[in-house]
Parts: C-alpha cells; sequence; structure tokens
C-alpha cells in the first residue's frame, strides 16, 4: 500500500470528464493496482477512483492512471508532502460481528436444532462468489445451503438465493435447497425467501446458549 | 354526486370510516374513503381489505352517484370548515367541497377501482351492546400485537357451557371473559375474529343499546348504529388455552384492586424499561411490592392484603399485572400462585365470568 499526500489536481477522462481542483489530498495505489484519492472527510468513499485492473505511469509531477478501457485518471502533483509505502500482507477478511459469528458456531454444532436429522458437511463451504455459512445434509442426504443472519433481511435471502445458484452447478450436491435463519426474520424477507423457494427459520441465541429467557411463556 | 350535509355529522362519519385506512394502504384506491348517495343516503366506506367500516348519514341529496376521495385529506378539509353546512359536488375528476366562504377542490380517485366488498351474511343475532363491550375490553390487552403471530392477533369467541367465551392470549397472558346465558353463537361454533376490529366495535358502542352480529364463513359483520364494521376472520387454529389453566392453586392472596394498581403504578417508576419486573413478596403479614434496578435504584411499598398459603416472592412484567388487574371489575381481587415459575391466576371474588393467567418472570 502506497499513501501518498500530495497537493494536487485530478482529471478523469472516461464515460465523462470530472476535475478536481487543486488542494492536498491522499493518494492510494493499493497492491492490486487500484487508485484511489481521498480528501480530508467522509468514511470511505473516494472523490475519484480507478479500480484494477490498470497501469499506472508515475513521473515526477504527473501520473497517468489508464484501464482496459482507455479510460484515464491524470493527477497533477504540484507538492508531495508526504509518501509512504507498506507491506499490508494477507487480508483476513471481514470478521461478523460476535453475535452473528457465535450463531454461526452454535448451529455448526447442533445443526438438529435447525431441522431434524440436519447434520453438518461444512462450515463457510466455499462458493466462487463466497462462502455459505453452513452446508448441510437432510435425514435423505440432500444438501442444505444455510445462511445465517443477526437480523433477517431481504438482503441475505438475496445472499443466499446467489449461493444457491452458484452451488446448483455442482453435481455432487445439486438439488441444493436453501434456509435462512436469523433471530428475527423481518416479513418482507419471509416473503421474499418463501418466493425464492428458501426456507427460513427464526432461532433463540438464549436458547442456543442454554440461558433460559427471562420471560416465561404459557406456550 | 351532490349533497349538502351538517359538518359534524359528515366529520363523524369520515372518521369512522377512516379508522379502517391503512396509511400504508396495499392499494392507491385504499386511501381513499368511498362515498354513495342514494336516495338521501350517503355511505361512507373505508377498507383495508382485511377490515371495512361503513357509515350512514342522511344528506340532502341532489345527484346520486359515486367517488373515492383520499381519506386523510377529505376528512382534514371538513373539520377545519365552520361549523353549519358543508355542500359536496363529486365527479370523475374532482371533489368540491364548501362551507361558508371557503371552497377545496381536491382530486378524485376512480371509484371503479376501489375492491368490491364481501356482502355480510343474511342472518343476524341481536347482542346487549354493554355487555359485549364490556367482555371485549376484558380480553383486548392480552391479545397479541405482533405482526408475526397471526393467530394471535385475534380474539376467540366460542360456545361454553349454554354462553359465550371470548380468549385471548398473547402467550405471556390469557384472558378468558365468559358471557353466561348468552347465545349470539351456534352450538360448538369457534370464531376468530381480528383484535383491530373488536376495538374499533367496542369503541362504537358506548352509547348503543344493542349491536347486530353477523357470521359467514370467513368475515364477521357487526352493525352498530348507523355503523357496519366488516372484518375477515382469522384463519387457524387458535392454542389449546384450556390446558394452560392450572386447575388449583396453593396460595391465594386478596387484595384491594385499586390499592394493588396504585402501589404498581408507584413503584414501577424505578424500573425504567418494560423489561423490569415487579416483585410481590406475599405472606401472612401481607403484601409487599418492590421493584430493583441496577442502574437507577429501588422501590418498596407494604399493602395489606389477605394471604392463604406458603411465604412466596414472584415477579411479573408490571404492564401485564397491571392490565390484567385493570380489566378485573369489583373491589377486590385475588392472585393465586403455585410457585414463582408457574402460571398465575388473577380474578375477581365478584365476578368470576373474568380470569387472567400470567406468567411470572424469572429474577435473580
Amino acid at each position: 500500500m502506497r499513501l501518498v499526500i500530495a497537493r494536487c489536481s485530478v482529471d478523469y477522462d472516461g464515460r465523462l470528464t470530472a476535475h478536481l481542483p487543486l488542494a492536498v489530498r491522499l493518494i492510494m495505489v493499493k497492491a492490486d493496482g487500484c487508485v484511489a484519492i481521498h480528501a480530508d472527510g467522509g468514511a470511505y468513499k473516494p472523490l475519484n477512483w480507478m479500480n484494477a485492473p490498470n497501469t499506472l505511469v508515475a513521473d515526477e509531477d504527473q501520473w497517468v492512471v489508464r484501464n482496459p478501457k482507455g479510460e484515464t485518471l491524470t493527477i497533477s502533483i504540484e507538492e508531495v508532502l508526504a509518501d509512504v509505502d507498506h507491506e499490508l500482507g494477507e487480508d483476513p477478511g471481514l470478521r461478523k460481528d460476535g453475535v452473528e459469528a457465535h450463531l454461526q458456531e452454535l448451529l455448526a454444532a447442533n445443526p438438529a436444532h435447525l431441522r431434524e436429522g440436519l447434520r453438518l458437511v461444512r462450515r463457510e463451504y466455499p462458493t466462487d462468489i463466497g462462502p455459505v455459512d453452513l452446508l448441510c445434509r437432510d435425514a435423505e442426504g440432500r444438501a442444505v445451503a444455510v445462511e445465517i443472519k443477526r437480523r433477517g433481511e431481504m438482503d441475505g435471502v438475496e445472499q443466499l438465493a446467489r449461493y444457491l445458484e452458484r452451488l446448483e452447478r455442482d453435481p455432487s450436491l445439486r438439488p441444493v435447497t436453501g434456509l435462512f435463519v436469523a433471530q428475527q426474520i423481518k416479513p418482507q424477507a419471509r416473503v421474499l425467501a418463501e418466493a425464492r423457494g428458501i426456507a427460513w427459520r427464526e432461532v433463540d441465541y438464549d436458547e442456543l446458549r442454554g440461558i433460559a429467557p427471562t420471560e416465561l411463556r404459557l406456550f | 354526486m351532490k349533497f349538502q350535509c351538517e359538518r359534524d355529522r359528515l366529520a363523524e362519519a369520515l372518521t369512522i370510516a377512516g379508522r379502517a385506512v391503512s396509511a400504508r394502504a396495499s392499494l392507491p384506491v385504499l386511501s381513499g374513503v368511498h362515498l354513495e348517495l342514494r336516495h338521501g343516503t350517503l355511505r361512507v366506506t373505508g377498507s383495508d381489505l382485511d377490515l371495512t367500516i361503513s357509515s350512514v348519514v342522511d344528506v340532502d341529496g341532489d345527484d346520486d352517484g359515486i367517488g373515492v376521495v383520499n381519506a386523510k385529506l377529505l376528512t382534514d378539509i371538513v373539520r377545519v370548515l365552520d361549523e353549519g353546512a358543508v355542500r359536496m359536488e363529486v365527479d370523475d375528476e374532482e371533489a368540491r367541497i364548501s362551507a361558508g366562504r371557503s371552497e377545496f377542490a381536491v382530486r378524485t380517485v376512480a371509484a371503479a377501482e376501489f375492491p368490491n366488498l364481501p356482502e355480510p351474511a343474511t342472518e343476524g343475532v341481536e347482542v346487549e351492546a354493554a355487555m359485549f363491550a364490556a367482555a371485549v375490553r376484558q380480553v383486548l390487552p392480552a391479545a397479541s400485537q405482533d405482526v408475526d403471530r397471526p393467530i394471535l392477533r385475534g380474539v376467540q369467541m366460542e360456545t361454553e357451557d349454554a354462553g359465550v367465551r371470548l380468549v385471548a392470549t398473547d402467550s405471556y397472558r390469557l384472558s378468558v371473559r365468559d358471557l353466561p346465558g348468552t347465545t349470539f353463537l351456534a352450538e360448538g361454533q369457534q370464531v376468530l375474529v381480528p383484535r383491530i376490529a373488536l376495538s374499533e366495535v367496542a369503541r362504537l358502542l358506548d352509547d348503543q343499546q344493542s349491536l347486530t352480529l353477523r357470521l359467514g364463513e370467513r368475515d364477521a359483520t357487526f352493525e352498530v348504529g348507523s355503523t357496519q364494521i366488516v372484518t375477515r376472520l382469522i384463519e387457524g387454529a387458535f392454542p389449546n388455552y384450556r390446558s394452560l389453566i392450572p386447575s388449583s392453586h396453593p396460595n391465594k392472596l386478596t387484595v384491594g384492586r385499586d390499592v394493588l394498581l396504585d402501589a404498581v403504578r408507584r413503584v414501577k417508576v424505578v424500573a425504567r424499561d418494560t423489561a423490569t419486573p415487579v416483585r410481590l413478596k406475599m405472606s401472612a403479614d401481607g403484601l409487599e411490592l418492590s421493584v430493583t434496578t441496577q442502574d437507577y435504584g429501588n422501590a418498596l411499598e407494604q399493602v395489606d392484603a389477605k394471604y392463604e398459603g406458603s411465604e412466596l416472592t414472584v415477579a411479573f412484567n408490571p404492564e401485564y399485572l397491571t392490565a390484567g388487574v385493570e380489566a378485573a371489575t369489583g373491589d377486590e381481587v385475588t392472585i393465586e400462585t403455585i410457585d414463582n415459575l408457574k402460571p398465575s391466576l388473577v380474578s375477581s371474588p365478584e365476578s368470576p365470568e373474568y380470569r387472567y393467567v400470567l406468567m411470572p418472570v424469572r429474577f435473580p
């Protein structure tokens, strides 16, 4: 990762043209070739950027980033205030929040809690678009992909639908059914899941942890 | 359609019918009220397809016809007009409302898009209004408001020992109200009526002698004065609640109803959230109520009460306890318990037709 703080102006030329006037900015050049220009504000979105793959030709006063589509990002540098280069190493990826990760762990240890006869094949079963939380087999030996969320919303259902589409391509797995699991599942997410042919199940985190709920129920 | 009507009568009809209009209507036309003028009678109807409310007003009508106007907008307009006569003219394009020197013209919605609503069943039975309203108000607090549990969002009406029984539960508590000698259901009949519909019916019953109930296969119609409420019945099996009512309780506390309500109201002030329980320590010395919160402090109150049984401390959700005791009529209530984890029974010695089963809350 190379971080350059420089007084610069930036011109983008591609589907449209855009100009960032002269100012002090942070230029990030990532190991994979992505280039991003940040202002001193905003959490994540650069003012301008060019995704990899691209080529960077860096002269002293001008950098030109060009991608295969012919789009260019021209950074005209007036003054370099800082220039550091650091090896970040392998990225361990985004860790899920504690409850979600723990739910996955608890359900991996006891998949039958979700459905009688369900047994675990593998946690974080890989697909070419990312890992599905649990891959299980049901009592009849059919593959069941389980996606676990803390709050069940429509994007979670869509995510599982995408995994199912990828898993279905594997002849050793198909047919694969989906099971969407969360502590609470929003009504719209339930409707969407049912429309996609995906089963859903709400789970009680405390119950899974063996903690008796404070509020007792009649049934 | 063209008519003239007293502002207050029109505003009342619009308000009543508008209660069935959802702010998030599933069809745009359902955000409107349907107006139908025929021979000097204006019928104002609002619906969300599950609940339909129609109110009828006698008006001075010129041209019969129908129209649909945004419910909230029309009600707001009529309410702000000067007292007295309101003139209204509705065509396919707009509704013109005027009174005194005020004039409004608002767009209408195509009346043909308003859904055909179910015709009420022809067979009707008359029910005494005050008795029905009181019973509904007693059981409604226990009906669930959880959209994910549709069965529990209803009140079960069923026959019981030559009478009718109303039952509601949200799984934490259960209200049962018997109406002995009442026969508005056929022998063995059970219907599950949405809580919201019964709440609207009860609201209209204050000045009424009776209501007419018409039960169809999938819907129930309540006719109260000039208002008709049609609700879809909830399909599905109500929980088998009978097994949830303990047959006997070894401990019995008898306490003044208002004294207990006042004491709960006071001690729960330190319970800054609904999850903090109120503890009832019951002994031969009487009743001690307490609430303890780590963040804020504690409250304690002694209450005179008669207690038979072994000394016991049991905790309840204060809102649920209050709702059950408030619904009991009479000067005294009894709270019967088995232990601090099993269902308790709240009732009144003066009106045994009402029973409220309440689950305790676990406490450290």
